[in-house]
């Protein structure tokens, strides 16, 4: 835990990028950056480009002292970009500066800055940030141990008033361990056993605390209809409400009802006590003060999505849930993407038909009995071929890490690589709403870019250096000091 | 359950069917069983890679392997079409196939179990783990019980026969294991063992229970050995725990020890020290790196994890780079699924070894074939291209070591039992439905 803690500080200069002042030009941690007193980092001055590997070990050697934050600009010059955006570019710059990016292009056209620090990039393959599109991480350190879980409140099936945000632990020691493999991004998912288990959140997977982390709070919330939100494990005997689907139809149904009533409810009372106020004004009379209706935090929570301002993520697997899932949600108007449907392969037509978006998989999922092995890792390209927008998840928390790995496996099966690199940067960036920052190499995002020894999709590539918001993220974790402390 | 029966019927009246439609095939192959492969890079795991290599194998064994072999012009020639050619993967700790009875978790020392008695050879695990390349799989009790049962090794000949599948004549393999599972299965119920100290005491109860019912054995035999007619000389009851107890004793069972930390590693191999009896692996091991010397001084092999971490408190201290960390110090490294999801890309597993620490191609294919073969005690026989070897063979769309590498064929004694390239299932010995 010591670790965790020496990190925070490490970061403590690092600024996260919240949904609201990202459009903001000022980074509002500036102030940390340059701290009377900070030495100048050794490799200030230098002009030439120095090897990657010395000038990691010049940044990792200084990451005591406050000098760690970008105060200067950042190049790398010499690697191949995969900007996803605008193809790959080979012999290629990006320079980072306030922790965004400035400049992509080709070695030949982009103008470095002469204050900048040049980081030889040569036969390295340069990449944005991952973004994985569900996770536990924050919510949990050892599966098995129920003490450091909060992944999910069994006590309803109906808990829209649940906040990931608000268990999210941001020095979990996983955190670092997912960002090492250049995963940048996440989305946490409350765990899918109740209908509604609570809000999802954005998070960049560096900060000095969950405040910097969290860039989006209840930016999302899933909606489960897989069957296993059913309350009938152990016999009849031991059986509660809701016990079948169509129990757990019914009470969705209901709460969404509660919530329109709910809502109508505060419409009228507050259409009564603007017209109170009037005839107060009016008449000086005092009697017609309307009641104010009870507060009901778990209907409050449902009005947006109703709404339709914020995105429901509709999980099902088989072909059935999914089209009760899609009709419950269209029954009140619900704007949804689509979540798992890894045994849908019978309905990918009419899954192309209601035009969104699907998180696909896991694609490990195992396939049914009667189906061929390749089922489900055939899934993305199926989709894919249909014209559905995809995106990859890991579904995982202490394996966030191996998301690229899935995404490289799927495209064995059919899935062009392009978009199989899409649906862990740019599609998700979509989805999630955060476009204009993350998921591409380009000009005005921020600078969450990954440094590998090459292709970002195979397992067999290591990760050399991950920027978040233009700062080097020091490339250690748990692990890799039991793995350092052991090979002394 | 009639309805199971019903469905299992229909099973075999399917494998009948499918047997009768596949006659004709067979006996065409059967007559001579000699097959080419040809045009591939066969990468043979103890002599480097081959490029434009040839493998001629007659009746079911590598017969020949080079870049040109002799062969009848009759034999079936496959053309690899320049794609990689490995030794079939063997998964050295698997529970599938077992229709759930992995764990008599009825009492922590059932040795007598036999995994074999419970093996589903129709399961589509089977299937599943084939299309991913693997054709041999160790298949363990559960780690509910200290010493569980007696593992049965399989081939993954999915549609043969059930004893086609079992691999003729492996060695024996018991499971023991400790830490936290049998804690928490006998700790929630109130019963011993409940902590590591249970855990081992249970242990040595059994293995002294052992000794001395082989004493008592030994007595026996002494006296009838020495007069046959010895009227004190009574037989001991006969009793299959204790029997199989005495065979871990005897070192005529391999001994396979589920274990996470290091501390009971070693608290383990100073038990089999304490009786007498060699340990063949630890299996999950995630903390070998911190034991490598004593392991491999022992000469006790690991069937581990690439990565998987975290799930379990004794899981807290893996590190992926355990794998290359403890070969590198001369233990012998398997990497294993334990599970129905991974035996399908070991491949990839093994994969991630060349980036966590950076084992060579070949270090990081041994580790899913010889490596593994030798936990199992099968590595005289298949985890490898040499001649003599079972033509246990897999040819690969795409580079084996990497995201992107998947079966296209896989060969077991020189048949081919998958092809991707067929529609439905890709089997050749199984048809669905017929």
């Amino acid at each position: 835990m010591q670790f965790a803690k020496n990190l925070s500080v490490i970061l403590s200069g690092v600024a996260a990028v919240r949904s609201t002042a990202a459009a903001e030009s000022k980074d509002p941690y500036s102030h940390l950056n340059a701290r009377p007193g900070s030495s100048k980092p050794v490799w200030s001055g230098h002009s030439c480009p120095l090897p990657l590997l010395l000038i990691l070990f010049l940044i990792l050697s200084t990451l005591s002292t406050p000098a760690f934050a970008q105060d200067k600009p950042i190049a790398l010059k010499g690697g191949k970009l995969l900007t996803v955006t605008h193809g790959a570019i080979e012999n290629g710059v990006i320079v980072m500066q306030g922790g965004k990016i400035t400049a992509v292009g080709a070695a030949t056209s982009v103008n470095i800055p002469s204050n900048a620090q040049v980081i030889d990039t040569t036969g390295m393959t340069i990449y944005p940030g991952l973004i994985d599109s569900e996770t536990q991480l924050g919510l949990t350190e050892i599966s098995a141990e129920q003490t450091t879980n909060d992944l999910v409140e069994l006590s309803d099936e109906i808990m829209p008033h649940m906040h990931t945000a608000e268990a999210f632990h941001a020095e979990s020691v996983l955190i670092p361990v997912a960002r090492m493999n250049g995963i940048t991004n996440a989305v946490v998912a409350p765990d899918g056993k109740d209908t509604l288990p609570g809000q999802d959140s954005f998070i960049q997977l560096a900060g000095a605390n969950a405040t910097e982390m969290l860039l989006i709070r209840d930016n999302a919330m899933p909606l489960n209809f897989t069957g296993d939100q059913r309350r009938n494990k152990g016999g009849f005997d031991k059986q509660k409400f809701p016990a079948t689907r169509m129990g757990l139809a019914a009470q969705l149904r209901q709460a969404f009802i509660d919530a329109e009533d709910y809502k109508a409810k505060w419409a009228e009372y507050d259409r009564k006590k603007a017209d109170g106020a009037q005839n107060q004004n009016n008449n000086k009379d005092k009697k017609s003060e309307p009641t104010a209706p009870k507060h009901d935090l778990k209907s409050e929570a449902l009005i947006p999505y109703l709404e339709g301002k914020k995105t429901i993520v509709l999980a099902a697997e088989s072909p059935s849930d999914l089209q009760t899932a899609v009709s419950l949600a269209n029954e009140f108007k619900l704007k949804f993407v689509l979540n798992h449907i890894s045994h849908s392969q019978p309905v990918l037509d009419y899954v192309a038909s209601l035009k969104v978006p699907v998180i696909v998989g896991p694609i490990y999922e195992a396939p049914k009995e009667d189906e061929r092995y390749d089922a489900v890792y055939s899934l993305p390209a199926q989709l894919y071929k249909r014209g559905v927008k995809i995106v990859f998840a890991s579904y995982s928390a202490h394996n966030v890490r191996n998301l690229p790995d899935q995404a490289g496996f799927a495209t064995a099966f059919g899935l062009p690589y392009e978009e199989a690199l899409k649906a862990i940067t740019i599609n998700a960036a979509e989805i999630w709403g955060v476009a204009d920052q993350l998921g591409s190499l380009d000009v005005g995002k921020t600078a969450n870019v990954v440094v590998a020894n090459g292709d970002p999709l195979d397992v067999k590539t290591d990760v050399k250096q991950v920027f978040i918001q233009g700062r080097a993220i020091p490339m250690t974790d748990r692990q890799t000091q039991l793995r350092d402390e052991y090979s002394k | 359950m009639p309805l199971m029966s019903a469905r299992k019927l229909a099973i075999h009246c399917a494998f009948l069917a499918m047997t009768l439609a596949f006659a004709y095939g067979q006996s065409a192959a059967a007559a001579h069983h000699e097959v080419v492969i040809k045009n591939a890079t066969v990468m043979t795991v103890t002599h480097g890679n081959i490029k434009n290599g040839s493998i001629y194998i007659k009746d079911g064994k590598i017969a020949a392997v080079g870049e040109a072999v002799n062969a009848p012009a009759s034999a079936t020639v496959i053309d690899a079409g320049g794609k990689y050619l490995t030794p079939g993967i063997v998964d050295s700790h698997s529970h599938i196939a077992l229709d759930d009875d992995v764990n008599e978790a009825t009492s922590p020392i059932t040795p007598q179990m036999m995994m074999k008695d419970a093996f589903d050879y129709q399961d589509k695990a089977i299937y599943r783990a084939l299309a991913g390349g693997v054709t041999t799989s160790l298949l363990l009790h559960g780690s509910a019980n200290m010493i569980g049962g007696q593992a049965v090794v399989i081939k993954h000949k999915y549609g043969a026969a059930r004893d086609e599948m079992l691999f003729p004549n492996a060695p024996r393999s018991i499971k023991f294991a400790s830490g936290e599972n049998p804690k928490r299965v006998y700790g929630s119920r109130d019963q011993l063992p409940s902590t590591r100290m249970g855990n081992f005491a249970v242990q040595r109860e059994a293995l002294v229970q052992a000794q001395d019912y082989m004493r008592e054995w030994d007595n026996y035999n002494e006296k009838v050995k020495r007069n046959r007619d010895d009227k004190d000389a009574t037989p001991p009851k006969h009793d299959l725990k204790l029997e199989a107890l005495a065979d871990v004793l005897r070192g005529k069972l391999m001994v396979q020890i589920h274990c996470y930390r290091a501390d009971e590693m070693l608290t383990e191999i100073a038990m089999a020290k304490e009786f007498g009896y060699n340990l063949r692996a630890f299996h999950h091991a995630l903390e070998a790196y911190k034991i490598a010397d004593q392991l491999a001084a022992n000469n006790i092999g690991i069937a581990t994890f690439s990565d998987w971490w975290g799930y379990k408190q004794e899981a807290w201290d893996a590190i992926p780079w355990n794998a290359v960390m403890a070969m590198r110090k001369g233990v012998r490294v398997a990497i294993k699924s334990d599970s129905g999801d991974y035996d399908r890309r070991l491949n990839q597993e093994a994969a991630k070894t060349m980036r966590y620490g950076g084992a060579t191609e070949e270090e990081a294919l041994k580790m899913i074939t010889l490596n593994a073969a030798w936990i199992v005690g099968v590595d005289d026989r298949v985890g490898s291209i040499d001649i003599g070897k079972d033509a246990d063979l897999v040819i690969w769309d795409g580079y084996p070591l990497s995201s992107y590498g998947v079966p296209e064929k896989v060969l077991i004694d020189g048949e081919v039992y998958f092809d991707r390239t067929l529609p439905g299932l890709g089997t050749t010995h199984y048809k669905e439905g017929e």
